[in-house]
Parts: C-alpha cells; structure tokens; sequence
C-alpha cells in the first residue's frame, strides 16, 4: 500500500508536467534548423520565424516556394541558400509540413 | 485512504521527491536517460530526449549553477556587452520539461554497471548516457602554461570569470599597450574564435586606445574564413591587427607568466595583455572514463554519436571527433537532436534516422560586420561529411549591407539557439 501511494504521485507528477502527449513525432533533420530558428520555428530574434500562430504567418505553400527558391538560387539571401542546397525539394516540403502541424 | 494527513502528504512527496533525485522512476518501464553536461550539446540533448520521448526520465547533472556561453563571449571582453547576456540557467528544463537538475559534479561512470556518480555522492543508474562537457586544456603541453598562469595570462576558452579578467586587463591597459592572442593548432573549440576576439578586441582600441594593436602568434598557418577575416581587417582595422603564421615563427613555444613573456623558437616578447589559447582535450570526465582515443578527442559512431568504445555512451559537442563538423555551439546542439533521436529510437525498438545535422558559425568583426560559416552533413562512406554543394563561406567583397545584415542574424542566432537549447 505504501509502495502504491508513492508509486502513482510520481508518474503523475510527470504526466502533469507541460510536455506534450506520448509518441512525439521525431523530425531530426528538421530539428537542426531551429538553431537559428527557435524551436518549433518561433524565432525570438532578427531571425525569421514560421509562427503558426501569427496573423501574418506564411502558408506552407509559400514557406515551400522559398525555400525552393533558395535552393535553386532564385530568391537572394545572405545565409539560407547555402543551407537549403543541402536537402532535396521533397526534404524541404517534408520539414515544412512538420513545422507547420 | 483518501484521508492524507499533512504527515502523510508531506512524506508522500519526499518520497516521490528523492525518487526522482534519484533517477529511479515510480513508473514501470520509463526509459532512463542521463545527461552530463548542462552547455549546448547537453542542455539540447536533455530538452530534446524529453519531447522526443514524454515519458522519459532524463536528469541533467551540471557543475555550475548557471553556464556563460561561449559565443558572443568576446563582444564582452571588445567592451559591447556585459556578462549578464551570457548566463544560461536551468529553470525552464526543469520546470517546463520536467527535467531533473542537479547542480553537481560527475566524477566517476561505470560504463558496466551503468551508473554516473557525482562528487555529493549520489549514484544515478542510466538506460542511456549523454557525455557533454566539453573541453578542457591540456595544462603543461605549452611549457609554462599551467592552471596557475592562466590567472595571469587569461585564456578567456571557457566563459565566466576569465572573460570577465581579460576584459579587465584590457581595459587597464595604457594607451600603446600590444595585446597578444597567442592561437592553438587544430583541432580545437571555434576555428574562427580567435579571429573574432582579435577583431573585437581591434575595435575596442581603435576607438578607445588608438596606439595599441593586436598580434596574433598563431600555430597554424591557415584559419577559419581566414579571407574573409582578411578583407574585414584591410577595410577596418589595418594598422591594428598582426596575423603572425607559423611559416613566419608565430607559433608560441614557451610562456613565463611571472615575467609576463611569450617566446617563439626565436624572438621573445613581453605584451601589456597576453591571452594564450592552451592546447584542448575532451573534457576531463571523458578522459577518466576511457572515452578518448590517443588524440585527446572520443571517437563515435558517426550516426548516432554513440562511443565506439563504450556502449550506451553518447559522446557530444566539443569532446567528440565528428568528421568535417566543427567544435562549434551550434554542432554540439544539432548533434545533441541526432542523439535524442537515435537513443529514442532504440528505446522503442526502431531504427534511428539517418543521421542529418547542421552548423554555422557567424563571427562578427565589428558590431555592424559579420561573416558566417555553414555545413549540412550527413554520414558519407562512414564519415560525417558537408553534403556537396551545400554550406561555405559568406561571398567575399560583399557591400557593407551584406556584412551588416550577417551581424545582425548573428544576434538573431544567439537569441535563437539559447532559446532551442535552454529555453
Ligand atoms: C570565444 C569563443 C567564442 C565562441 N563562439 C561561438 C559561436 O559564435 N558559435 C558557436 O556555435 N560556437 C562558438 N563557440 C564554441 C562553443 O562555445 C562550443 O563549441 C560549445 O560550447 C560546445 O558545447 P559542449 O556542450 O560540447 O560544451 P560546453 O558548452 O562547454 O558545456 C559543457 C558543460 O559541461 C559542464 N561539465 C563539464 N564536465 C562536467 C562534469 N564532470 N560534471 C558536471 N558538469 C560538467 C561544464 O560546466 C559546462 O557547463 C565559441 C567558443 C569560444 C571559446
Ligand atoms: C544559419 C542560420 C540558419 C539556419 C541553420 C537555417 N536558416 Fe532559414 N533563414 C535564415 C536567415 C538568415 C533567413 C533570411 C534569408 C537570408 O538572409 O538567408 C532565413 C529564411 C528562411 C525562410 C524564409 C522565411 C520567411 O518568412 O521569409 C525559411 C522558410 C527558412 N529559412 C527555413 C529554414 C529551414 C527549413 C532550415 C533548416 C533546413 C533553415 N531555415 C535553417 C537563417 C537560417
């Protein structure tokens, strides 16, 4: 009985921490981009952000056609082309769908 | 049963409370994750093992009770910001991930039983060890250079009080006064760092202490964005920066503190404000652990950063040999997410993703003027290599616009990757 009661405060003491559900969806090679980003894309400083939230967020539409356009060198930057030509295009679209859940 | 007395209450949550401390979990089959190491390989491993995987028990043992970043470390000692930017602390990992912080040192792992013990004595059981703490010098190996002569001859390589008193030297030092940065041969923690700090200390003197300058006596006869930093110093600062290469005897061979001399194989030199960068190894708890090969570093497997010398030891950051990635802030976190990732997938049962990182490295050499440097890497031949046609240096000879826009992301990046690792 003493074994039970402290037992169960622990696993709830964890389950009621602010952490998400179980089976967390795992995106490494998306995670490295929050590095100049900021997790899950809500950049806190010059750089831009993908804020879901925001009255003025891109779609993924459109987040897809910069990076894209990184990519090929369509679109002028001064750190994002280098680094968007490491992935393919169907990469890319895959780490926008994932921050954009 | 329902009627807790405060007695009850009260014990119940010590109870509940020392378990945790413990690293045990009340929770049947609640994988045990333990980091050591609390700087940006650590912090982000232990924040990303728990939303990787909610239910897991992660505890995070760090010396200090905060940790001053390295990065944007030398814009204090050039006299544009104070400490206070680079202090870190624990709160949100604790309270908002649920992780278990404790503020102590880990002395000893046993790679068998699986146990890290720390020096108040605790003994905290693992499934999975995350090894993060950077590096440490190697004192002795430049003749002279022991722990007692960085107290005179700041090295400034790990933050807090050493940047804190080359600073002070800097600005005790008269008007003429030479600086001199004596550089270390690769591999060693942030290839461009030097460069920066000499850039930064520059720009303090031209405007405050315009007879002085900087000489840098380098071991090496090549550096990081060596051309950029060239182009930089032209433009700005060109008769305060001395970049002296090992083909031109730059490498410093001995050092007396007390006499406040640097010597190379011919001349002898006596700064107003020596900083010297000691050779570096994985930190030392790597080292006591058998982690390390012969060159000081740990060897690991390449996708998923786990030792090859010890299983269920991940070795990161600054302490591990990761192929082209460099001893950088942003490295020691991206690594940190491919090992939250694979120790996630194994504890599942699956197969850890193939391994996908990234870093860049800014460096600013005025407040308004920043250059970058960035790789995506994957693992290539067994190797982890930059993927072809990826990553590089920022464009030579860009406009001030350019330079200016790169310093400005640079602050952007340390807002960012504080906030990913310990925010
Ligand atoms: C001047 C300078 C400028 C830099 N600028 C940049 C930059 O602009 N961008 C960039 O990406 N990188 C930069 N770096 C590099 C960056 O600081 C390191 O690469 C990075 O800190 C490595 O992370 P780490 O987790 O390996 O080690 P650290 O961040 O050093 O963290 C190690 C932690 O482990 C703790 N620790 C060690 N041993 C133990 C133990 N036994 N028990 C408990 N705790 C322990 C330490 O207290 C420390 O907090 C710079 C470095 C310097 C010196
Ligand atoms: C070194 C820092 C850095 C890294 C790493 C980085 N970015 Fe960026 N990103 C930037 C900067 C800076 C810009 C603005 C354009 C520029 O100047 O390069 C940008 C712009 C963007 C934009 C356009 C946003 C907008 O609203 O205009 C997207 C989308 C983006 N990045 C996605 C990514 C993804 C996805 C990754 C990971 C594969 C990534 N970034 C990695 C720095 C970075």
């Amino acid at each position: 009985m003493k074994r039970y009661l402290v037992a169960v405060p622990v696993c709830l003491g964890l389950a009621f921490l602010a952490v998400p559900a179980k089976a967390a969806p795992i995106n490494v090679m998306a995670d490295a981009c929050s590095g100049c980003h900021g997790t899950d894309g809500q950049s806190l400083g010059a750089m831009p952000g993908f804020n879901t939230g925001a009255p003025d967020a891109k779609s993924n539409a459109e987040l897809k056609k910069l990076l894209r356009d990184y990519r090929s060198g369509a679109r002028e930057a001064t750190v994002m082309d280098r680094i968007a030509k490491g992935y393919s295009e169907a990469q890319l679209d895959a780490i926008v769908d994932y921050y954009k859940k | 049963m329902m009627k807790l007395s405060r007695r009850t209450f009260s014990g119940l949550v010590g109870a509940a409370g020392a378990l945790s401390a413990f690293g045990l979990s009340g929770c049947a089959n609640a994988p045990k994750v333990v980091v050591i190491g609390g700087g940006f390989g650590g912090a982000t491993a232990a924040k990303y093992v728990r939303r990787y995987m909610p239910d897991a028990n992660v505890v995070l043992i760090e010396a200090g009770k905060t940790h001053f970043t390295c990065p944007f470390s030398n814009t204090v000692i050039g006299g544009m910001n104070q400490m206070a930017l680079l202090e870190r602390n624990y709160d949100v990992l604790a309270n908002k991930y649920g992780i278990t912080v404790v503020n102590d040192l880990a002395v000893a792992i046993d790679p068998v039983t699986k146990t890290v013990k720390v020096k108040g004595g605790t003994v905290f059981g693992y499934d999975k060890l995350v090894v993060s703490p950077g590096v440490d010098f190697k004192w002795g190996a430049l003749e002279g250079y022991d722990e007692a002569a960085s107290a005179i001859m700041p090295h400034a390589w790990k933050a807090g009080p050493q940047t804190v008193l080359l600073r002070k030297q800097l600005e005790a030092m008269p008007n003429g006064g030479v600086v001199m940065i004596s550089a270390p041969a690769n591999p060693f923690r942030c290839p461009p760092g030097p460069y920066e700090r000499a850039s930064l200390i520059a720009h303090y003197l031209k405007n405050n202490k315009p007879k002085s300058k900087v000489i840098i006596l380098d071991s090496k006869d090549a550096f990081a964005k060596d051309k950029l930093f060239k182009e930089g110093w032209e433009k700005m600062y060109d008769n305060y920066i001395e970049w002296v290469p090992a083909a031109k005897n730059g490498k410093v061979t001995k050092v007396d503190a007390k006499a406040g001399t640097l010597e190379t194989d011919f001349e002898k030199f006596k700064p107003a404000v020596a900083n010297v960068i000691p050779p570096q190894t994985a930190g030392a708890i790597a080292l006591a652990t058998g982690l390390a090969d012969k060159s000081g570093f740990c060897p690991v497997n390449p996708n998923t950063f786990e030792s090859t010398l010890h299983k269920d030891i991940f070795v990161i950051g600054d302490a591990c040999m990761a192929g082209e990635m460099p001893k950088s802030g942003y490295s020691a976190s991206s690594q940190a997410k491919v090992v939250a990732g694979a120790i996630a997938a194994m504890m599942m049962g699956d197969k850890p993703a193939a391994m996908s990182a990234i870093n860049t490295c800014y460096s600013l050499l005025a407040p308004d003027y920043g250059i970058s440097v960035s790789g995506v890497y994957s693992v290539q031949d067994g190797k982890i290599a930059n993927i072809k046609g990826a990553g590089g240096v920022s464009p030579s000879g860009a406009a001030y616009q350019f330079r200016k826009k790169e310093a400005d992301f640079a602050g952007g990046w340390y807002a960012s990757i504080c906030q990913d690792s310990w925010g």
